[in-house]
């Protein structure tokens, strides 16, 4: 590692974030074969490729995620970061851009603070948030619902190309009162969701996003809207960690000619990834080839990124090694996405153990030498990753650590039919007993009484938990001093 | 005192069995007599009784030598007779009586029984095998809690004569003098009678209880099994007092008492603490135990993990808590399991495991460390398999590294073995019945259940047609159906 980088992936490692030391493989090409991506020299990561396929103000948050995190693109990135904030108005973007690359790299040009950018911009976008309040002034003068409309939505866009989130967004709610068309709603709703997900609201996403697809739509609107609003609940739901729900609505994404509209929440190779990998995580073989494989809008996306489709393939082919191995070339690629790269680990492993089940499956007893060979990365052994599987019950297995086998535990429907048969009798005849005891000693005005209903006219509430004085007024002094000595 | 042997011995009747209201009438008239008797002219009865004792036979006049027994020992001993003398002759008496007579015997039964399980009379062990024995005479299902049964787990707990009092503590209790609704029979002698129908407090034969007592029974059923480690039926006892009825958010210091123990003894009967009582337990007093057994619960969550640095730094935390709750015994108990539930636990991940292997990964709780040879686990795992915590076999691998191998936990029974099971516990369901029909009984007659179900009745004959609201509907439902009916 460069010398001046040191300290500053030691700051970005001190606030949290992943570091990528890897170079990435070239993911967002279908030229390069992956032969060649998985050399670990070849600088094949085009981050010009791979920034175009954006627009708008994820193209910022991108570059400044992978300035972060990636070790070989760090200065670049964050040069191209320096460069594209200025192309904007948000002054605070570039300060951020600017902090880490006077880190990474304080010779770089761009590394120099360029005051008279920020003074001008910052005047500048004052100056137009005054001309567009006093024109939507204007318009609510004049009650002219359209003009208002308009006014408010410039106000909220300009707020959002400076930073403002939490303005714009107020901005956009304020549109909703004169919305009047269906299609307003939807334009609402789209830059609600825009700035949700800058904020990374997931939940507040979620309850946002049925908005998206009014209920009185015609069938070609719903297509037309279909792959935004699936998107965005796709990460969403990514987000809160639910992948299989996340899966299903990246398979569903529709049309990807539409899709790429929307680049400025995510590009298409994006959902092919985000698609194939959680629908590894989440689905099961006949699931997988059913709605993934062969899924004909799915497959589309999936020619953008081909390996995810070999992986998919593999881990349907029950080659499962061969699924790991791939998804693990590309590991670092994902962990330059700023959506994914929190749950790559949690996925990954979700995956893995899958994998792991399901090689088992056919087999009564493997040697766990074979498993190794199979799974485990060179002179490690498999057993503690099996031992937390069987423990948290995803494997139904046990270990044979005499002769190294991994003995599937075989299920005897009989006697466990005859011991639920046995436990049900005595569990009645217990429950019987007890139910009994219990009206017995309510007919005997033998239940333990509080003084809720006493002390109604007292400083008390009526049903709250009583104060320890009420437990302890019980005279049974004599038992508290019962021990149980009298064992030995 | 021909005249009194005459007397005393007149009932019962020498001739073939009576019928219920003759032997009724038989015994009332007796206990007339003697009752007179002993009014008039006590002194004669003292001054004879060492011989007319001799004449009769406790087991067949017991009414008589009862009434004897009374005027020797109340108000005080009788001087005149040898103490020694009439002790045995109180002894054989409780020992044999005729229980169906005994019934008519009242107070004074009442008051042999207080005198002897207060422990004044007799030696304890002898009073308490005595009292358990009397106890059951009186009610051969042992179904009823009466005041002998308390003063009979306090004598054998206090003094450690736990095993004769077992064939009391292990019935099931379903009724409690005082329910509402059950009246004396008219005929107490009746054998197929319930026991609360002739127990209670005006048949003379218990005092009405506290919820206190009844509460203080359990809890010492509890501790006496603790004293024999019956971890599971003494988890049951104090589970008894966990889930006892409470009104008004009432909360006894008895039942956080038995929280407490309840925790330990699961840890030790089951290796485990479920963390909540069963449903019926009220939710106040959830939350109060909650509250008041914090150190307990931590406690258990600790003991179920392979953290044994935890463990120990939570007994050390609260040691003055533990004695001063008077567990420090279980606590002590409960830490002396760990390493076995430990070595348990590996069942769930392992079908074979050498012993080294098993002194790597258990630690012992009173240490902190591994055994420090594999002897010692080999020699705590054979007490294991020999005491049926563990299904399985230490054996000896050819190259003489010695091994432990778990069985499979579900065992399946042969239809021979499983019919005789299930005919088992059908005949102890048939028991159940008694119960049942008694309860069932008793809630169908009480007052509050007919009333109801008078009002139930007259409520369907007004609403027919009286209520103008409903007949309109009525009146449509009528066409629906005749509409849907062909005619034939």
């Amino acid at each position: 590692m460069d010398s001046g980088l040191l300290p500053f992936f030691t700051a970005m490692e001190n606030q949290g974030n992943v570091i990528v030391k890897g170079l990435p493989a070239c993911p967002f090409s279908t030229n390069h074969s992956t032969d060649l991506s998985s050399l670990p020299d070849a600088p094949n990561f085009d981050l010009e490729l791979y920034i175009s396929n954006y627009k708008g103000r994820t193209r910022f948050d991108r570059l400044l995620h992978i300035g972060q995190c990636s070790v070989p693109l760090c200065v670049d990135a964050l040069k191209a970061a320096v460069v594209e904030a200025k192309k904007g108005k948000d002054t605070q973007r570039y300060r951020d851009a600017w902090e880490h690359l006077r880190l990474a790299g304080p010779n770089e040009p761009e590394a120099q603070f360029d005051e008279a950018w920020v003074n001008n911009t910052g005047r500048s976008n004052r100056a137009l948030t005054h001309q567009l309040e006093a024109e939507l002034k204007g318009y609510k003068n004049n009650l002219v619902k359209e003009s208002i409309r308009i006014g408010h939505r410039d106000l909220g866009e300009h707020l959002e190309a400076i930073g403002n989130l939490n303005g714009s967004a107020e901005a956009y709610v304020k549109m909703r009162p004169d919305a009047s068309t269906v299609s307003h709603v939807i334009e609402i709703s789209k830059h609600m969701t825009g700035i949700l997900l800058q904020k990374r609201d997931w939940a507040g996403i979620l309850t946002n996003v049925n908005k998206l697809t009014p209920s009185n739509m015609t069938a070609d609107e719903i297509n037309a809207e279909q792959p935004h609003q699936k998107m965005v609940c796709g990460l969403a739901y990514l987000g809160s960690e639910k992948y299989a729900e996340a899966a299903k609505c990246f398979l569903e994404t529709g049309d990807p000619n539409i899709c790429q509209r929307y680049n400025d929440v995510a590009s298409s190779n994006d959902i092919a990834t985000y698609g194939g990998l959680l629908a590894l995580a989440s689905m099961e073989r006949d699931e997988l080839q059913a709605r993934v494989l062969d899924n004909s809008s799915f497959r589309t996306f999936l020619e953008l990124e081909p390996h995810i489709r070999k992986a998919v393939s593999m881990f349907v082919n029950c080659r499962y090694s061969a699924c790991l191995e791939i998804l693990e070339r590309y590991r670092s690629d994902y962990l330059l996405d700023i959506y994914l790269q929190k749950h790559v680990h949690k996925i990954f492993s979700l995956i893995r153990k899958k994998c792991i089940v399901q090689y088992l499956v056919p087999f009564s007893c493997v040697t766990l030498d074979s498993m190794n060979a199979v799974f485990a990365k060179p002179d490690e052994s498999l057993e503690a990753e099996l031992i937390s599987m069987m423990k948290s019950g995803a494997l139904k297995a046990r270990i044979n650590t005499i002769d190294k086998l991994l003995v599937m535990a075989s299920s005897e429907p009989r006697a466990v039919m005859q011991a639920k048969a046995l436990k049900t009798v005595m569990d009645y005849e217990e429950e019987t007993l007890e139910r009994i005891r219990r009206m017995s000693l309510v007919a005997a005005d033998l239940e333990v009484k509080g003084q809720g209903r006493k002390g109604l006219g007292g400083a008390g509430g009526i049903g709250g938990l009583p104060g320890l004085g009420d437990i302890l007024r019980d005279d049974i002094t004599s038992e508290s001093n019962l021990s149980v000595e009298g064992m030995s | 005192m021909d005249q009194y042997a005459s007397a005393l011995l007149a009932f019962p009747p020498q001739n073939e069995p009576a019928d219920n209201e003759t032997y009724h009438k038989a015994a009332m008239l007796h206990i007339q007599r003697i009752s007179k008797m002993i009014k008039e002219r006590p002194k004669d009865l003292v001054a004879f009784s060492a011989e007319l004792i001799n004449v009769i036979d406790p087991a067949v006049n017991s009414l008589s030598y009862l009434a004897i027994l009374h005027a020797l020992i109340f108000p005080s001993l009788a001087a005149k007779v040898p103490q020694n003398f009439i002790l045995e002759k109180l002894t054989t008496f409780l020992m044999v009586f005729d229980g169906r007579q005994c019934r008519y015997g009242g107070f004074p039964l009442l008051d042999v029984l207080d005198a002897v399980g207060n422990g004044r009379l007799l030696p304890p062990s002898v009073a308490v095998e005595c009292l358990a024995t009397a106890i059951l005479k009186l009610d051969p299902s042992g179904t009823i809690l009466t005041s002998s049964h308390i003063l009979l787990a306090k004598l054998a707990y206090d003094t450690d004569n736990i095993e004769p009092a077992l064939p009391v503590i292990e019935k099931d209790i379903v009724y409690y003098p005082g329910m509402a609704n059950y009246h004396d029979a008219q005929y107490p002698c009746d054998l197929e009678l319930p026991p609360p129908l002739y127990i209670s407090k005006t048949s003379g034969l218990t005092t009405l209880l506290k919820n206190t007592m009844v509460l203080e029974y359990d809890l010492l059923c509890g501790m006496m099994y603790c004293a024999r480690r019956e971890w599971w039926k003494a988890r049951k006892a104090f589970e008894r007092v966990v889930t006892f009825p409470t009104k008004d958010t009432g909360c006894s210091k008895i039942m956080v008492d038995a929280f407490k123990k309840w925790i330990l003894v699961s840890l030790l009967s089951e290796g485990r603490h479920c963390n909540t009582p069963p449903p019926y337990t009220s939710e106040s007093t959830l939350k109060m135990f909650g509250i008041l057994c914090r150190a307990y619960i931590s406690f258990a969550t600790a003991f179920a993990t392979d953290d044994v640095e935890q463990l120990k730094l939570e007994v050390q935390n609260n040691a003055q808590l533990w004695v001063e709750d008077g567990n420090i015994g279980l606590i002590e108990e409960v830490m002396a399991s760990y390493q076995k539930w430990r070595v348990l636990s590996l069942q769930d991940i392992y079908t074979k495991i050498s012993i080294a292997e098993i002194r790597a990964q258990t630690k012992s709780a009173e240490t902190g460390a591994v055994l420090n040879k594999d002897e010692d686990v080999e020699a705590l795992v054979q007490n294991m398999i020999i005491a049926g915590m563990l299904n399985g076999v230490i054996e000896k691998n050819d190259d003489g590294t010695k091994f432990l191998l778990f069985l499979s936990p579900t065992t399946h029974l042969s239809e021979e073995e499983m019919a005789r099971e299930i005919r088992a516990h059908t005949v102890r369901l048939r028991g159940l019945k008694d119960i049942f029909t008694a309860t069932s009984q008793r809630l169908g007659t009480s007052k509050e259940y007919i009333k109801w179900v008078i009002k139930d009745s007259k409520r369907d004959k007004t609403s027919d047609g009286q209520d103008l609201t409903l007949t309109f509907e009525t009146q449509i439902d009528d066409e629906d159906l005749m509409g849907g009916i062909p005619n034939h």
